[in-house]
């Protein structure tokens, strides 16, 4: 692993507790259990408080994007908004590019979001009084960027995500995924390096989501940008993600790349989660591969990337162990057409 | 009092609502019982009262002369701008103001809005009155701004910074219950006799709305926008000026709107103290002379004024279409053009007399009306004076004389009535309606005994037991500390009398708007005539609804209960269609799935989950009722309205402030216990 670089965010122990004096209370609840988490947190909801999001662990890479999936309520958008630091954080560290930005000062933050950071919400968002032109300029002309120049960058973010045409429309007079398209475009034109998304599918109609989802995709395949993406939906979650962290009760229950999480669920909550996903289709043969070198005679021409299912229907006759290849299509272990078979009826046991 | 005795038993299941009822009987019973041997029971001696409005004269006295000399200053600097108000607006030729009206009406709303303006101003220049509503709106023109200002700045401040919230809350909470004449007592001692007191009433009165729509407003805006605002990197100057603000326009809006209706209503109310030749005191003048015609036209051109205002201002509040410009100065030219043409033949308005003729039509209209329904309409007023306000007001032992009833009430009479009370008591008890039986026995002993010679005891007992029900120990408590201090002030006795004349005005309008409410929800042409007037009621300035029950009624106390009713009749009757017709439609459908006739529907779905707007429009109606209570007292009220507005003639601060109080403390605590009762029956309903 690349563990030199720096990652784009990185959180430790990150915790956010509502209530009155919640600063004072998470410091003494830390200190009467001996820094452990959960009895941190049991103690504190006994003393009336919330402890929205209990010691959160994780980082972000460079140019990686990041789901954090849970059920509502479990403290998904809680965790954003401390990252964003909408919400001040109430313990420990956020680090975007190496830099504690808790308890950062109001003209640090400023800075910070006028050029690093981008958000979309799930309801859009949308200043009523501007226009689509307006809108998607807004973050420049805070910066006090002149009316001309702010709005030809607005034009090209606009023109990125299709929306050439409807610039001086407002906000009540286009439809729920053109909407959505000018808050992904207002939270594009400073060119952010971080990305924050928070359920910004969740409110569309499914065919929109999915044609929306796509283009996600495609824009972050030339922009790479270091995302941090909030969901509900598992099959949006396996379908974005480069891994995913899985929240319950304001803890991050595990984290982990899609495979992990549907053929190595830690716990029947998130076990829960992906039952209904046709595993096959997500899990890559590389989490079954063996290192063993024997293997059998046939060669089916499975790859590392390769699906369970695109796997076994190439092996559908065969016994013995295959060989796997990389995508320079050299042999880096094999596999056995049994463990194929197995891992998809994990949950069936 | 059998009722009482056979239920100790039970008391271990009661509820508290009959447990609070309970307490209430059996306070009030210990005074009747006493009544002839301890008579402090029953009345506060004057002995106790301490001399609590000479305290609060002396203290706000020195307090006023104090600032005095700032505000002398400040009034000074006000008659600037209000000079150039008035010479603009006492000079500019009349079709050039018609013009610009117009225009601005076309501009806010097209046609129709363009018709009102020229329409409203042409009926006022035809009254003759031209003169007076120009003084009268040039108070309003300075006034509004100043109202604006601080408004909105009051509302910005509380917006950012939380510490200041909940108290700004709770001033404008107050403000809104201290009725309308207890404002200018202090600022007639402040700035002496003339316009500038009419202009800082009004000034005052107008800001709290605009406060409070600009913090609602800001309040509202959805909290993605907020945050949006926040991630595209905005100060906070930039997020609350750029965004929020803006987003919060429609809002505001409201407040602009409800801000101009506030201080031109107040402008014309602060024409009692005189000092400026405005159309208010045309108004009153003309009613004192009891030239009932052109008391009307002058009472018409302000409901004219008002709904200009309110409909003009009332359009920005919506989302509108864009008019065209070009006949904005189309109708500008034709003003400028018509004045240019005829500007030696412009008739002096003052000097119209088109309406004259309307005037006297009217007078003698009225006199020939009162004349040939002369004994009828004596009828109608001592038969409701003598079988309701009377009995209500000082009891069935008292009221009924011979001269009035025919015969003489006597204790035998009294036994009698409590017999049938505890009987009906007894008998709602045992089919399980103990509360209810309770509150029966509770309004009998009232209206034997009569509002006004309630025993204070009992008034505190009963007050505590609703608060305690409505919202807890803080309640009671609150409302019952509240009530001792109008007790001890020697106010007690007037407190009652507007609490007998509001509560009967209150207890019909919710009986009447409750009704014409019920039938408007269930049959849409019954609204489609009632919506209008009810707008037209809700626009019309106070002083305006006393024009004609003067006319037909005379002064006295039946005139002023039914210009409180036709005024706090309103909120009921919106408040309890709006209620009933918005049912959600799937609860309709699953009730008429269910085979609910129609009847059973209104009765087992739509009264019970419009309960708690219904709720909320008696709160309104019992806070308009509060507010109309004092402007009522021009024309013949006794209690607190009264005592007000002679402190106002007499320049007592210290009178006026305290009897303001003691009504202000009413008005509270009457909303909040209906509040309580309201937000307890939408938790009851998951609302």
């Amino acid at each position: 692993m690349t563990d030199v670089q720096t990652p784009a965010i990185a959180c430790r122990n990150l915790w956010q507790v509502f209530g009155p004096g919640a600063d004072k209370a998470l410091t003494d609840a830390l200190s009467r259990s001996g820094n452990d988490a959960g009895i941190a947190a049991t103690d504190l909801r006994e003393n009336g408080f919330i402890p929205a999001v209990q010691d959160a662990n994780f980082e972000v890479r460079e140019g990686e994007l990041i789901v954090i999936m849970g059920l509502s309520g479990s403290g998904k958008s809680t965790l954003i908004r401390c990252i964003s630091q909408l919400l001040p954080g109430t313990g420990g560290e956020i680090r975007v590019d190496d830099e504690n930005v808790m308890g950062a000062s109001k003209k640090v933050l400023t800075d910070l979001r006028r050029k690093k950071l981008g958000m979309v919400f799930q309801h859009f968002g949308l200043f009523p009084h501007m226009t689509v032109a307006e809108n998607v300029a807004y973050p420049r002309r805070v910066q006090g960027v002149g009316k001309r120049e702010r709005l030809a960058r607005a034009q090209e973010v606009i023109s990125l995500v299709g929306l050439e045409g409807r610039e001086d429309s407002f906000p009540r007079q286009l439809s729920g995924g053109q909407r959505q398209r000018v808050g992904i475009a207002r939270s594009l034109v400073v060119n952010p390096d971080i990305w924050f998304l928070d359920e910004p599918f969740s409110a569309l109609d499914p065919l929109i989501r999915r044609q929306l989802q796509d283009e996600f995709l495609r824009y972050q395949a030339t922009l790479e940008k270091s995302i941090v993406f909030i969901t509900h939906d598992i099959q949006e979650a396996l379908k974005l993600a480069d891994r995913i962290a899985i929240m319950r009760d304001g803890k991050i229950a595990q984290i982990g790349t899609s495979t992990d999480i549907v053929l190595r669920p830690v716990d029947d909550y998130v076990r829960e989660f992906s039952k209904d996903v046709a595993k096959g289709q997500h899990a890559k043969v590389a989490s079954v591969m063996r290192d063993e070198a024997e293997c059998g005679p046939d060669d089916p021409g499975l790859t590392t990337g390769m699906t369970l299912d695109a796997a076994l229907a190439h092996c559908m006759e065969l016994y013995e162990p295959v060989p796997v290849r990389d995508a320079n299509g050299k042999v880096v272990g094999t596999v056995h057409p049994s463990d194929l078979a197995a891992a998809l009826q994990v949950d069936e046991a | 009092m059998t009722a009482v005795t056979d239920l100790p038993a039970q008391q271990a299941r009661l509820t508290a609502g009959a447990q609070a009822a309970l307490i209430t009987v059996i306070v009030g019973a210990v005074c009747l019982a006493l009544e002839g041997v301890v008579p402090w029971l029953v009345k506060w001696p004057a002995a106790w009262e301490l001399p609590a409005t000479q305290w609060v004269g002396a203290f706000l006295d020195w307090f006023l002369n104090g600032i005095k000399p700032a505000m002398r200053l400040f009034s000074d600097l006000m008659t600037y701008p209000m000079d150039w108000a008035n010479y603009v607006l006492g000079n500019t030729p009349w079709p050039i103001l018609i013009g610009i009206v117009t225009a601005l009406g076309w501009y806010l709303g097209g046609w129709p809005m363009a018709a009102l303006g020229f329409l409203g101003l042409s009926f006022v220049l035809a009254s003759g009155y031209w003169a007076e509503s120009m003084n009268t709106l040039a108070l309003v023109a300075v006034s509004v701004p100043v109202a604006l200002t601080m408004g909105g700045a009051i509302g910005i401040l509380a917006n950012e910074v939380p510490r200041v919230k909940a108290f700004v809350q709770a001033v404008l909470d107050i403000m809104q219950t201290v009725p309308t004449f207890a404002y200018l007592t202090p600022l007639l001692l402040l700035f002496g006799f003339g316009p500038v007191v009419g202009l800082i009433a009004s000034a005052i009165y107008a800001a709290p709305p605009m406060a409070r729509n600009v913090m609602l407003g800001l309040e509202r805006v959805e909290p993605e926008i907020k945050e949006a605002a926040i991630m595209s990197g905005g100060t906070r100057f930039q997020q609350l000026f750029q965004v929020e603000i803006p987003a919060a326009t429609t809002q505001i809006m409201v407040g602009v709107n409800q801000c101009l209706m506030a201080a031109l209503s107040m402008v014309i109310i602060a024409a009692v103290i005189g000092g400026f030749n405005d159309i208010g005191w045309e108004v009153l003048l003309t009613m004192r002379k009891a030239q009932f015609g052109e008391s009307l036209t002058a009472g018409l051109v302000i409901v004219v004024f008002a709904v200009v205002i309110d409909r003009m201002s009332g359009t920005l509040a919506t989302e509108r279409k864009r008019y065209d410009r070009r006949v904005v100065w189309a109708i500008l030219g034709i003003a400028v053009l018509f004045t240019a043409a005829f500007w030696a033949w412009l008739p002096n308005p003052s000097e119209l007399t088109v309406l004259d003729p309307m005037a006297e039509a009217i007078d003698s209209g009225l006199t020939a009306f009162t004349q040939a329904n002369g004994p009828w309409l004596d009828a109608l007023k001592n038969n409701s004076l003598f079988y309701v306000l009377l009995p209500l007001r000082i009891g069935l032992d008292q009221a009924v004389l011979p001269f009035t009833w025919g015969f003489q009430w006597t204790p035998a009479m009294s036994y009698g009535l409590f017999a049938i009370g505890a009987a009906i008591a007894l008998l709602m008890a045992w089919r399980g309606h103990l509360t209810g039986g309770l509150v029966v026995l509770i309004l009998i002993g009232m209206l034997e005994t009569g509002i006004a010679n309630l025993p204070w005891p009992f008034v505190l007992t009963g007050a505590a037991a609703l608060g305690w029900v409505a919202g807890g120990w803080r309640l009671a408590a609150l409302s019952v500390g509240l009530l001792c201090t109008i007790l001890v002030s020697g106010l007690w006795e007037r407190a009652l009398l507007s609490l007998y004349l509001s509560g009967a005005a209150v207890f019909s309008c919710a009986v009447v708007g409750g009704l014409i409410g019920l039938a408007s929800a269930v049959w849409s042409p019954v609204w489609k005539v009632v919506r209008p007037i009810c707008d037209m009621l809700q626009t019309i300035p106070l002083f305006v609804f006393l024009i004609p029950v003067l006319m037909v009624f005379q002064i006295g106390e039946f005139s002023a209960f039914l210009a409180i009713c036709a005024y706090a009749v309103v909120p009921m009757i919106r408040y309890t269609r709006h209620g009933l017709v918005n049912t959600p439609d799937e609860m309709m459908e699953a009730a008429i799935s269910s085979g609910a006739t129609e009847w059973q529907i209104m009765r087992d779905v739509r009264a019970p989950y419009a309960a708690p707007t219904i709720l909320l429009g008696l709160n309104q109606t019992i806070l308009y009722a509060f507010a109309m209570l004092v402007i009522a007292a021009l024309i013949g009220t006794t209690g607190l309205g009264q005592s007000i507005y002679l402190a106002l003639g007499q320049a007592d601060v210290g009178l006026g402030i305290s009897a303001g109080a003691a009504m202000a403390i009413l008005a509270l605590i009457a909303d909040r216990m209906v509040q309580g009762f309201a937000a307890e029956r939408r938790k009851a309903l998951g609302l």
